[in-house]
C-alpha cells in the first residue's frame, strides 16, 4: 500500500502543484471566474492521459517504441515555453498590479491570454498521466485478492494527497498579497521550467541525439534524487544528483536567461514601489 | 500570441525533425538487441551483460497479463512504459564500464543488473 501510495503521490504531485498555482493566480489577478480553462485544460488532460494509455497497450512496434518518447519530449518541451510565457507575462503585470491594488488587469486584455492558462493545467496534469493511468489500471486488475484492494487504496490515498498539497498551495497563494504572490510564483515557475527545460536535454541525451551524456557531478552522498527529499526536489526544481554538463548548462542558462523576462523590476528600469504612478504600458500584446 | 504560438510549432517541429531521422538511421544500423523479460514482479535475465562503449537496444517484454511497469534508470534518464503483455524496445547509449541498475520505477522491488564491460 505504502508502495502505491508514493507512486501516484509522486506522478501527481508536479500537477497538483501547478494546478494549484494556476487557480491562485486567475484568483489574484481578480479572474476566478476564467478557472473553467484550468479546469477544463486539468479535463481535457486526463481524458488525454487515459486515451494515450489505452493506445500505448494496444500499440506495438516502432509506434509504440519511439511515440511516447516523442510526446514526452513535446510535452516538456511545451511546458517549458508555456511557462515561460506565463513567467514574463506575470512579470510585467506585477508592475501594474504593484502600482494599485485596486487596478485589476484589464478583462478583455486578460481573457485573450487566460486560454494559455488552461494549456498549462494541460501539460502539467498529462506529463505523468499516461504513465499514472497505466498504473492504477494495473492495480484495478488485482481487485480480486485482499492486497490488490490495500494496493488500490494505497494509490487512491496517493492521489488524495497530491490533491491536498495542490489546495494548499491554491489556498495559500491566495492569501498571500498579490506582489508577494507572483515574486514566489515566478520564482517557483522558473526553477521549475529550468528543471524540465534540464530534463529535456537529458533527454534528448539518452536518446543520444546530443553528445556528452556522462555525469559532470555527483552529490547523491549528500542528497539522493530517488530518496524522498531528493525526489520532491527533482519534482520541484528539477534537482540532479549526477547532471550532465549539458544539464548543468542547460540549467543555468535558462535560469539567467528566463530571470530577464520574470524579473523585470530586478533589472532595468525598476517599478514604483508605492502610489499609484504606473509607467506607460509596454505594448500590451504578445 | 500568434509569434507565441509560432514559435512553439517551430520548437516543436525542430524537436521532430531531431528525433525522426535519429530513429531513421537507428532502423538503419543494426544495433545490438538485448533481451529483457519482466513477470511476477521481476526481471529475469536478473544480470546482463553488454559492451561497454556501444549503444544498444533494450528489448523489454512484459509477461504479466495485466500490470503494466516502468523501467527506469534516473542516470541515464530513461523512463519507459512497458504496458501488460507488451514488448518495448529501449534505446540505451553507449555506457562506460560500470554496473547500471534499472528498476521497474511501479516495483522497485524488480530490479535488473546491466553490467557494461
Amino acid at each position: 500500500m505504502g508502495a502505491t501510495f508514493v507512486v501516484v503521490l509522486r506522478e501527481g504531485f508536479e500537477a497538483a502543484l501547478l494546478l494549484g498555482i494556476v487557480y491562485a493566480y486567475l484568483a489574484q489577478i481578480g479572474h476566478a471566474e476564467s478557472r473553467r480553462y484550468v479546469t477544463l485544460g486539468g479535463g481535457l488532460a486526463l481524458v488525454a492521459s487515459i486515451v494515450m494509455g489505452a493506445t500505448v497497450s494496444v500499440l506495438s512496434g516502432p509506434l509504440a517504441d519511439i511515440g511516447p518518447d516523442v510526446i514526452a519530449l513535446v510535452v516538456i518541451f511545451g511546458a517549458v515555453a508555456l511557462l515561460t510565457w506565463h513567467g514574463w507575462w506575470m512579470g510585467r503585470h506585477a508592475r501594474e498590479l504593484r502600482g494599485d491594488l485596486q487596478r485589476r488587469i484589464d478583462a478583455a486584455h486578460a481573457s485573450q491570454q487566460l486560454w494559455m492558462v488552461g494549456l498549462i493545467a494541460f501539460t502539467g496534469v498529462f506529463r505523468e498521466g499516461a504513465e499514472t493511468v497505466l498504473f492504477v489500471w494495473g492495480l484495478m486488475t488485482q481487485l480480486e485478492s485482499v492486497s490488490g484492494w490495500t494496493a488500490l487504496a494505497g494509490g487512491a490515498a496517493g492521489l488524495v494527497a497530491a490533491a491536498v498539497l495542490g489546495w494548499l498551495v491554491f489556498q495559500g497563494g491566495r492569501r498571500l498579497s498579490v506582489q508577494r504572490f507572483f515574486g514566489v510564483t515566478s520564482l517557483l515557475i522558473l526553477f521549475l521550467a529550468a528543471g524540465l527545460f534540464s530534463a529535456g536535454i537529458g533527454r534528448l541525451q539518452s536518446f543520444g541525439l546530443l553528445p556528452g551524456a556522462e555525469p559532470l557531478w555527483d552529490t547523491s552522498w549528500l542528497l539522493d534524487d530517488h530518496g524522498s527529499v531528493g525526489g520532491f526536489l527533482a519534482g520541484l526544481v528539477g534537482y540532479r544528483a549526477r547532471p550532465t554538463a549539458l544539464e548543468a548548462a542547460a540549467y543555468v542558462l535558462y535560469l539567467a536567461g528566463a530571470s530577464l523576462l520574470f524579473l523585470p523590476s530586478f533589472f532595468g528600469r525598476g517599478a514604483p514601489r508605492n502610489g499609484s504612478v504606473v509607467e506607460p504600458a509596454a505594448p500590451s500584446r504578445i | 500570441m500568434r509569434r507565441l504560438v509560432t514559435s512553439s510549432l517551430l520548437l516543436v517541429l525542430a524537436v521532430a525533425a531531431l528525433v525522426a531521422p535519429a530513429h531513421r538511421v537507428e532502423a538503419q544500423d543494426k544495433t545490438t538487441e538485448v533481451p529483457l523479460t519482466a513477470a511476477n514482479q521481476a526481471f529475469s535475465p536478473a544480470e546482463l551483460k553488454v559492451k561497454a562503449g556501444q549503444p544498444f537496444v533494450l528489448v523489454v517484454t512484459n509477461n504479466d497479463p495485466k500490470k503494466a511497469i516502468e523501467v527506469e534508470n534516473k542516470d541515464l534518464r530513461i523512463e519507459k512504459v512497458v504496458p501488460a503483455g507488451k514488448t518495448v524496445k529501449i534505446r540505451v547509449r553507449a555506457l562506460k564500464p560500470g554496473t547500471y541498475v534499472f528498476v521497474d520505477d511501479f516495483n522497485h522491488a524488480a530490479q535488473v543488473k546491466i553490467v557494461a564491460e
